[in-house]
């Protein structure tokens, strides 16, 4: 009978923790800014996808050599531990990606704004062409940044 | 998780007027909605109201049903408009989890 505590460590299970582990972390990485954050959505989802291959990897051996390989148990448990999370942050990632795709109708380097005139949050209608030319609390501005956002938060 | 991009610009509003340039955000919601965004994200640039996303659609970043409710909302979007009035710079964010690096 095989001696239990001989058995060898079965590291894609390890490797997968710590890249389970590394995924839920790089989820912060949406409300910092950095160069190069627009490929954070990308990168959690490589670190759920490659976590769940080594699970099922680290799954495999342990199966195949119960005797060579530990890990049968917490194998199974951490494989559909990674699975769950890989699953949400599939549904996660479809979900925020499930925009209009940019229209070339929209206003495009080189061309002009559209004017437009809007409430602001005092009830005050401000005007593009207002907004350009400074108002009396604000200097004329070298430009306007437009800031379009979903609302509803 | 838009709300990111707003907090964003707060953060950087000094760098923006120092460089003469003034945000202002827009979206769908109430002027009542976006006081109580303001007051409680203390938000000091302008925040517009389109709530019958007609400057939306003129824009054409109409996102029909894209809200609660199947609510019409505006798509994330940015434009840099120069004091002709021309658009110097556009960016349609593509994930709602991508906040701009100001």
């Amino acid at each position: 009978m095989a001696d239990l505590t001989q058995r060898r460590r079965n590291w894609p299970l390890w490797a997968g923790v710590l890249l389970l582990a590394a995924g839920l972390l790089s989820n912060a990485l949406f409300f910092v800014s950095f160069p190069g954050q627009q490929f954070a959505p990308w990168l959690n989802l490589a670190l759920f996808v490659a976590s769940a291959i080594f699970f099922i990897a680290g799954l495999r051996r342990a199966i195949a050599q119960p005797q060579v390989y530990r890990g049968k148990i917490a194998g199974w448990i951490f494989t559909v531990i990674s699975v769950l999370l890989l699953a949400f942050t599939v549904f996660v990632f479809y979900i925020s990606r499930a925009l209009p795709a940019a229209s070339a109708a929209s206003p495009q380097v080189g061309q002009k704004a559209p004017e437009f005139a809007l409430a602001d949050t005092n009830g005050q209608t401000v005007s593009l062409t207002q907004l350009l030319a400074g108002s009396n609390s604000a200097a004329r501005p070298k430009a306007v940044l437009l800031v379009f956002y979903r609302g509803y938060w | 998780m838009c709300n990111l991009e707003l907090r964003g610009i707060e953060k950087h509003l000094a760098e923006f007027q120092a460089a003469g340039v003034r945000p202002v955000a827009i979206s769908v919601d109430t002027p009542e909605q976006s006081r109580d965004l303001c007051k409680k994200a203390g938000y000091t640039f302008s925040l517009l109201s389109d709530p019958n996303t007609e400057v939306i659609r003129r824009y054409h970043l109409l996102h029909t049903g894209g809200g609660p409710d199947g609510h019409d909302i505006s798509r994330p979007a940015e434009f840099l408009v120069d004091s002709n009035g021309v658009v110097r710079w556009a960016n349609f964010t593509e994930d709602v989890r991508v906040s701009r690096a100001c």
